[in-house]
Order: C-alpha cells, then sequence, then structure tokens
C-alpha cells in the first residue's frame, strides 16, 4: 500500500501509460486507413464532378493515398483531354 | 405497452457481453420490468447456460424468425425469477441464418410483450453485429481496460454511431490493484479516450465465474461486488439515469481503507 503510495508522488510511471500512449496513437491511425470500398465510391464521385467541367482519359486516371509520417494527402492524377465549353 | 430493445456489444471477443446481458436482464426483471434477454450468438450460444436455462430450450430465435414457433414458445421463463425470459440462439445454424430484417420484423412481437429486450451481440462486426443492431433503441458497450479491447469498442462506437446510436459505456473486469499502481488502465482513462458517456464500472469478481459454474444468477447473491454494479446499472438504465458511479479506487477508498487498519490497530 504505501509502496504504491509513494511511487505515485516519486514519479514511478506503471505500465498503463504505455497502454494509454499505444492506445491513442493506434486509434489514430485506426481513423487514417481507408477501405478499399470508400476508395472506389470517391474515385466515382470525382470523376463524375469533374466530367462535367472536363473530357477526361478515364483509363489513365489514378485515385491514391499517399502517406508519410506525419500527414497523408489525397492525390488524383487525370490527363484531360478538352475543357468543356458551357 | 412499448419495449425498448438494448443492445449489448463490444467488438472484441471474451469482455463480458453474455455475463452483462444476464445480470442487467436478471437485475431490470427484479425491478419489476417483464424482460426477454435474447442470445444473438447464432452457432455459439452461451446465454443459456451463464443463466441456469440450457436444459430447457426447445425453441430457439432462428424457429421463431422462420415462424416455426411463437415468441410464448421461444421465451423460455426463468424460475428463480419473476418476469424474466430467456430466447436461446439456435446451436446448429450459422449468423447468415438470420437477417437484419428478420430481426426487424421480430422486434414488434418482441416490443409488445416485454418492457426491455436485451440482445446479446456475438463478438466480431460482421453480420451477428448487423443482426443484434438491426431494431436496437440504445447500445451498451462492454470493454475491458486494456488496449485491445478500448481499439475494438472505439471501432463498434463509430459503427454504432453510423446507425444513430449513441451507445454508454460499461466498463469491466476492473482490477482495482492494478490501477493504483499505475498497471492497469483507469476508466477515466477509458472514457478520455472513446469520450462517450459512462453508465457502470464492474470490479473483477471470482463470483463471476461461481455462478457461471452454478448457473445461478450473480445478480441474487448479495455479496458479488459485480452482481451489485449490475444492479446500479439496470436502475440507470430503468427511470435513475443520475445513480452516482462509484469509483471502485478512489484516494478516498485509500484514506478509508488505511484509516480502518489503523482503527483496528488501537
Ligand atoms: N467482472 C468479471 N469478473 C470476473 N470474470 C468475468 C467478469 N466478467 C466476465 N468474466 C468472465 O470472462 C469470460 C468472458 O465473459 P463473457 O462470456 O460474458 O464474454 P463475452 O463478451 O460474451 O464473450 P464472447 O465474445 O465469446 O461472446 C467468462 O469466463 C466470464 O465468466
Ligand atoms: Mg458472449
Amino acid at each position: 500500500m504505501f509502496n504504491d503510495f509513494f511511487s505515485k508522488f516519486f514519479g514511478r510511471q506503471g505500465s498503463k501509460e504505455a497502454a494509454k500512449k499505444r492506445l491513442k496513437f493506434a486509434l489514430v491511425y485506426d481513423k487514417l486507413e481507408i477501405s478499399d470500398d470508400l476508395l472506389n465510391d470517391l474515385q466515382r464521385d470525382v470523376v463524375e464532378v469533374i466530367s462535367r467541367y472536363f473530357e477526361i482519359d478515364t483509363t489513365a486516371m489514378k485515385l491514391d493515398i499517399k502517406r508519410s509520417d506525419d500527414l497523408s494527402a489525397l492525390v488524383f492524377n487525370t490527363p484531360i483531354l478538352s475543357a468543356k465549353r458551357k | 405497452m412499448e419495449g425498448k430493445i438494448i443492445v449489448v456489444t463490444s467488438g472484441k471477443g471474451g469482455v463480458g457481453k453474455t455475463t452483462a446481458t444476464a445480470c442487467i436482464g436478471a437485475a431490470m426483471a427484479m425491478q419489476g420490468k417483464k424482460v426477454a434477454v435474447i442470445d444473438m450468438d447464432i452457432g455459439l450460444r452461451n446465454l443459456d447456460v451463464v443463466m441456469g436455462l440450457e436444459n430447457r430450450i426447445v425453441f430457439n430465435i432462428v424457429d421463431l424468425a422462420r415462424s416455426r414457433c411463437k415468441i410464448q414458445q421461444a421465451a423460455i421463463k426463468d424460475r428463480r425469477i419473476d418476469n424474466l425470459f430467456l430466447i436461446p440462439a439456435s446451436q446448429s445454424d450459422n449468423k447468415d441464418s438470420l437477417t437484419p430484417e428478420d430481426i426487424v420484423r421480430l422486434s414488434k412481437g418482441l416490443r409488445g410483450r416485454f418492457d426491455y429486450i436485451f440482445m446479446d451481440c456475438p463478438a466480431g462486426i460482421e453480420r451477428g453485429f448487423e443482426n443484434a443492431v438491426a431494431a436496437a433503441d440504445e447500445a451498451l458497450v462492454v470493454c475491458t481496460p486494456e488496449v485491445s479491447s478500448v481499439r475494438d469498442a472505439d471501432r463498434i462506437i463509430g459503427l454504432l454511431y453510423a446507425k444513430s446510436i449513441t451507445p454508454k459505456l460499461i466498463v469491466n473486469r476492473i482490477v482495482p490493484e492494478m490501477v493504483e499502481k499505475g498497471d492497469m488502465l483507469s476508466h477515466e482513462d477509458v472514457v478520455e479516450v472513446l469520450s462517450i458517456d459512462l453508465i457502470g464500472l464492474v470490479k473483477m469478481d471470482d463470483k463471476v465465474v461461481v455462478s457461471t459454474n452454478t448457473g445461478t444468477p450473480l445478480v441474487l447473491q448479495k455479496d458479488s461486488e459485480a452482481g451489485k454494479a449490475f444492479h446500479r446499472i439496470a436502475r440507470r438504465l430503468n427511470g435513475q439515469p443520475n445513480l452516482p458511479i462509484e469509483n471502485p479506487y478512489n484516494a478516498k477508498g485509500f484514506w478509508r481503507s488505511l484509516g480502518r487498519k489503523l482503527r483496528h490497530r488501537n
């Protein structure tokens, strides 16, 4: 009992601090993960919107998530064949 | 009468869903409500043995969904606790034997017959989960103070939000001594990470195992800490949402036990 008491005041950290840190990390990472279904849906929607303004080559376009240590980016690459005149 | 359907879920397996369903259901019935607990773990049924009703099964939830029996026939009446009924899972089918539509269809009759219907959800996020939450008005998420369990709870909470259900959290299998030593996540840590409302804290309690061994309801044992905690959760669900949640390991407990020790010495 007294050991616990002193350890609390003199800074011995139990394993729960590690647990909490790892948990928070895991949850952030989990939320950055994007399923193939979602990516496919997004691609379909993006193509639909862009096609309203441009003729695009849908066979050559590519939608990707680029991830580095501290950020993830959505990269959409498509050749434009022509702009649509309104 | 329009009964309420509450799903007990967790994502991760083995954290105490079945125990919680049996205990909260029984406690609620002891408070005078008419309660059905339904085992949605098709193919791996357990709620029947936890409740000690395994040798009275005739029909099950799949029979009910296929209209092979009526609710009165599928619902086994507990002889020790009035107003408590179990609808067991089928052991020979699998999760795909039911669809969410089946459950929604069944829910009408269930709501008309019971005040509270508790769905014991299987582990996982697949069909079994979809079936168990299909008709739910409310959800209880059970987790233990462990990284893997809390992470899975977070996933389940996200899925419940997507279904417009705001769940409440039960932290189960708390070992106060370990929390005091800093070797177990406290419920504050868990709540901070998950940011949802707490509805109860349940300690690790040997009596849970004993009651499961004999199939006698834990909530009938007056000296069980876990049993008392489940009684209080039932009261919070049943019209007393503000019943305080007591801290199983707060500083007061430390001073109180120290005080007790000193007194005994004198
Ligand atoms: N508070 C507690 N104290 C001690 N033991 C517990 C407690 N809660 C649950 N248990 C034990 O933990 C084990 C798992 O519990 P239970 O079967 O309720 O979990 P579950 O979430 O329903 O599992 P599954 O995912 O397999 O359906 C059981 O052996 C049970 O007796
Ligand atoms: Mg279970």
